[in-house]
């Protein structure tokens, strides 16, 4: 991976990172390092750019949302502890991990990890996915040339399906609901981030 | 006699009918079968002798009396025995579901395999000998192939492969782990007791690795069949039977080889070695041979568009060859199947029509249906046949071991397996995986395969292979139901897919993809990624025919939705919930019922109609049909009844794109175009005026309305108060409707007339603009007329004579 090979005390709060997500030590180093990989420049942090120089993530249809995902409103850079808490949430899921009441919901819980997603799809942060958002998703994946009204159709489709409080939109919690029958543990985890 | 006693009964319910019926058939059958072939052949022989004498002497021998009804069962024995044990089978079926109360304790596997029983002890006491029906031959080439066949063609391809990993390591190691366990074991439970020598001593250990393996594999038939009527949840249903499947490669290699070996009485390390390449090539040679029968037979289904009837048929023998290819090199013919079936269904099914489609899957299950049944009976007759030879401590052991083996494996690989699964199994999951480990009809047969010189104790072989299906069939068969119960395991969901979960599924697919790449990790979705990139590039082009091939996955299933959607609407007759959307280029529905005029035109859903206008609407439509039907005979334009959903859906998709773009420019023209004023007595008009709810007296929009571009009755617009938009619609006729055969016909015809100019609307001889309301109005609202006429109607009326001259469109 990276030519330079991280040590423990190279990473900035490297223990509170620990507690923080539940990484394991051996994990933040991997990440680390591919930090480091990215960050071509070193300086520390990683821009938008970095991230457009991997070339799959240009292939994907949805790679400028994820990019953007990573990146506060208005933020240009992004640090080291930033990065590890969003990939915290693609944690898998510990079915047996029991959680405090004081403690703050895991990031890589259920509600987490389709509040992550759910934030893709919402790019205006209105808290819905209005049909116009819906469409422009719809537009990026059917990436060929795909007529105009059987995307209409779709998303209409869609909305029709999700929108119970028939308010033209969908909410998270409708957004959650029509995910009910999907394993989200199972869809949006990566098992290398045990 | 029985029916006689059957008879009597006359206040007996359906169910008891039922069996007695039952009971009758089996002792028909029983009957039937032994005498006719016990008989016949004397009768016929002697009576070819004398026909020979006959022919020989000529006329000089004196004349016997002219046959003129003989009985010869020899000419067609085979056939009408086969068709026999199939006519059999399927009334057996039948029965069963007659009387509810017994299917649902017992699992249909336990059911039959008693029937068979009963008929081989019909044909024993009847004297005959038992027909050697469970030949490995017959099975192995006629019986196995069809289940599995329509087991891998309906295979679910994504939980398959995302537990692939599992699945081969219950298969593989799991299945050795079996062999080799139970082999050692047996053996040195036969050498104990050196104070009594009894024929076990003379058990070698590679015949008792040999039976080992013979009884270790899981057997897909029996799984089928039993997990069939539990329901239980997609994972577990998968890992059972992705292990029964894959396990055949591991017990080709392990039967053969030992098989090989027993005679020379040792295995060196070196064997070993060639084992595992042996199992390589089995293997992945299977599967290869299957791929590329695979992707014939989907390069295959692209050219036949022409031929639409037989297409079924490419399925059913390139996936048989495939079979057959695999066996002729002994390779594993089951994972070639499986292969085969999986590989070309995602292309066969994009190029085939509808009904070859549900052709192919009705075919599928009603042979492998068939199959199962038989292979079950056939496993009670030849219990009953034998030769047995019943040695206690054996066929206990060999129980008890099995048990003792399976549980174990499961639990040990299962530890192994849940450090690298994301989803683990929990102790439910191990218990039913263990318990599901049922053995069946295969292990039989490879059973009756082994050499009488080779193995003396072959006898003892089957009694305990017998044994332990019996024990696993009748046990766990019908203890698995009640115990998914009482360990509350999570049952199959049988809810539909809907688009929501197809567009968030395939989002967050691409989502895992991109965080797999910015990780640098190659996980399970960048190779998905990379593989449907790969697929979308190169293999679906040479694979789909025409258009298909560009389609997206979401559309795809989008056009399936809407299309059983509208299956379903015209099926329960139009009171179905639909969703509205704007007029869809790709929905070809609806006979849509609009609202009661009451209705709050905010509300999307149609309510239902109420009975008696059903039967009004349904009364019409049929008294229409055949009218339009009757009519379009008288002027034979149409060649071909055309399949709406068929040939030429892309090209109705383009002229319906045109359309919309058409209905565009209408929007513009919106001052003079009023409401066609169709013929008050057309079919089209009195099916929309009774679709559209309105009051039945038909007001020709121009005297209504004046300017006002009113909703035209005719459009089963979705959107109810769109308002100014006369929506264009293709109404969902049923296939034989003349509606749609003049809809595909046009368009063709515009088609090759017309080049791309498509519907166009051209005033008609006439000057100035459109603010001429009263002239125009006549001609213009021809063309409008006739723009919703070639749409919708079916032929032509008597307004149409003088148009006759003209092409259809202007």
């Amino acid at each position: 991976m990276g030519s330079s090979r991280s040590r423990m005390d190279d990473i900035p709060h490297a223990q509170q990172l620990i507690h923080e997500t539940d990484f394991s030590a051996a994990h933040l180093l991997r990440l680390h390092q591919r930090f480091k990989l990215l960050d071509k420049y070193q300086t520390g942090e990683l821009r938008p750019r970095d991230f457009g120089a991997i070339p799959a993530l240009a292939l994907n249809p949805i790679g400028d949302r994820i990019i953007g995902a990573f990146f506060s409103p208005g933020q240009e850079t992004l640090d080291f502890p930033s990065f590890v808490r969003i990939l915290a949430h693609f944690r898998p899921t510990d079915p047996n991990r029991s959680r405090d009441g004081t403690q703050q919901e895991l990031a890589n819980s259920r509600t987490r990890k389709l509040k992550f997603a759910f934030q893709l799809y919402d790019q205006d942060g209105d808290g819905k996915i209005s049909r116009a958002e819906l469409l422009q998703v719809l537009r990026a994946m059917l990436e060929t040339q795909v007529v105009e009204e059987q995307l209409q159709s779709i998303a209409e489709r869609a909305i029709q399906e999700a929108d119970l409080d028939k308010d033209d939109a969908i909410s998270f919690d409708e957004f959650r609901r029509s995910l009910e029958k999907v394993n989200i543990d199972h869809k949006m985890s990566i098992r290398f981030l045990k | 006699m029985p029916l006689r006693t059957g008879s009597a009964g006359f206040g007996r319910s359906l169910p008891e009918r039922g069996l007695l019926l039952l009971v009758v058939l089996v002792v028909l059958e029983g009957f039937f079968l032994p005498h006719g072939a016990a008989s016949s052949p004397d009768v016929s022989h002697k009576e070819s002798l004398d026909n020979h004498r006959e022919a020989d002497v000529g006329h000089n021998f004196t004349k016997k009396a002219f046959p003129v009804l003989s009985l010869d069962y020899h000419h067609i024995q085979t056939p009408f025995e086969i068709s026999l044990w199939v006519l059999l089978a399927s009334l057996m079926k039948l029965g069963f579901h007659l009387i509810p109360r017994l299917s649902g304790i017992v699992p249909e596997s336990c059911l039959l395999i008693v029937v068979g029983l009963l008929v081989g002890g019909l044909i024993k006491l009847a004297g005959e000998e038992v027909p050697p029906v469970l030949d490995s031959r017959l099975f192995f080439q006629c019986l196995l192939p069809p289940i599995i066949l329509d087991a891998g063609y309906f295979l679910p391809i994504r939980p398959f492969m995302e537990n692939l990993g599992t699945i081969l390591m219950f298969a593989v190691v799991g299945t050795l782990w079996n062999a080799f366990f139970i082999g050692g074991l047996l053996y040195a439970v036969c050498q104990i007791q050196p104070a009594n020598p009894s024929d076990l001593h003379q058990l070698e250990l590679l015949p008792c690795l040999l039976f080992a393996s013979i009884i270790s594999a899981v057997d897909p038939v029996a799984v089928l069949a039993v997990f069939e009527e539990i329901h239980i949840n997609e994972l577990l249903h998968i890992l059972v039977f992705g292990e029964s499947l894959l396990n055949d490669a591991v017990t080709v290699v392990l039967y053969h080889l030992f098989e090989e070996y027993a005679g020379a009485g040792t295995v060196t390390v070196m064997d070993c070695f060639l084992g595992v390449i042996s199992f390589l090539i089995v293997a992945v040679g299977g599967v290869l041979v299957g791929a590329i029968y695979g992707i014939l037979s989907a390069f295959t289904s692209r050219f036949t568009s022409h031929t639409r009837v037989i297409e079924p048929l490419f399925v059913f023998v390139y996936s048989y060859m495939a079979y057959l290819s695999a066996e002729m090199f002994h390779l594993s013919g089951i994972m070639a199947l499986i292969a085969c079936g999986a590989v070309m269904r995602p292309y066969v099914e994009a190029n085939i029509s509808h009904k070859s489609h549900t052709t192919i899957k009705y075919f599928l299950k009603m042979w492998s249906s068939v199959s199962e049944t038989l292979i079950f009976i056939f496993l009670g007759v030849a219990t009953v046949d034998g030769p047995h030879s019943w040695n206690w401590t054996f066929v206990t052991v060999t129980v008890i071991l099995c048990l003792v083996a399976r549980v174990m494996g499961v639990v040990g690989l299962t530890f192994i397996i849940n450090k690298f699964r994301i989803v683990k199994l929990t102790t439910k999951d191990q218990f039913i995986i263990a318990y599901g480990g049922l053995r069946g009809a295969i292990a039989f047969s490879l059973g009756f395969l082994l050499n009488k010189e080779h193995f003396p104790m072959r006898e003892m072989f089957l009694t305990a292979i017998i044994t332990v299906i019996f024990f696993t069939v009748f046990v766990q068969g019908m203890t698995i139901k009640p115990l998914v119960e009482l360990l509350a395991v999570k049952k199959k969901q049988e809810a539909k897919r809907s688009i929501n979960e197809e567009i968030h599924t395939q989002f967050l697919d691409h989502l895992l993809t991109g965080i797999e790449d910015i990780c640098g990790h190659y996980g399970h979705h960048h190779w998905k990624d990379k593989l449907n990139r790969f697929n979308k590039k190169y293999v679906k082009k040479c694979l789909i025919a025409g258009e298909r091939s560009k389609e997206p996955q979401l559309i795809a299933f989008y056009h399936k939705m809407e299309m059983k959607q509208a299956i379903e609407l015209v099926a329960s007759g139009g009171g179905v919930k639909l969703p509205s959307a704007m007029p869809s280029t790709v929905s070809m529905q609806n006979i849509q019922p609009k609202k009661p005029p009451i209705a709050k035109s905010a509300e999307r859903a149609l309510p239902q109609l109420t009975r008696g206008r059903e039967e009004e609407i349904r009364n019409i439509l049929r008294s229409n049909l055949q009218r339009t039907r009757q009519r379009l005979r008288s002027y034979n334009r149409h060649t071909l009844v055309v399949d709406p959903y068929e040939d030429g859906f892309n090209e109705l998709l383009i002229k319906k794109q045109k359309m919309i773009d058409l209905e565009k420019k209408i929007k513009e023209m919106n001052n003079y175009l009023t409401v066609p004023a169709a013929p008050p007595d057309s079919p089209t008009m009195c099916r929309a005026r009774l679709a559209s709810g309105r009051n039945t007296d038909f007001k020709p929009a121009q005297q209504q309305k004046g300017n006002r571009i009113c909703e035209d009755p005719q459009a089963y617009s979705m959107k109810p108060a769109s308002g100014t938009v006369p929506s264009i619609q293709v109404d969902l006729a049923s296939p034989q409707s003349p509606e749609s055969v003049s809809v595909i016909d046009e368009f063709r015809r515009a088609n090759r007339e017309e080049d791309d100019q498509g519907l166009v609307m051209r005033p008609r001889h006439r000057p100035g603009g459109p603010n001429k309301k009263t002239e125009e109005e006549g001609d213009t609202a021809k063309d409008p007329q006739k723009l919703m006429r070639c749409l919708s109607d079916p032929g032509p009326s008597a307004e149409d004579d003088e148009d006759e001259d003209e092409p259809f469109l202007p």
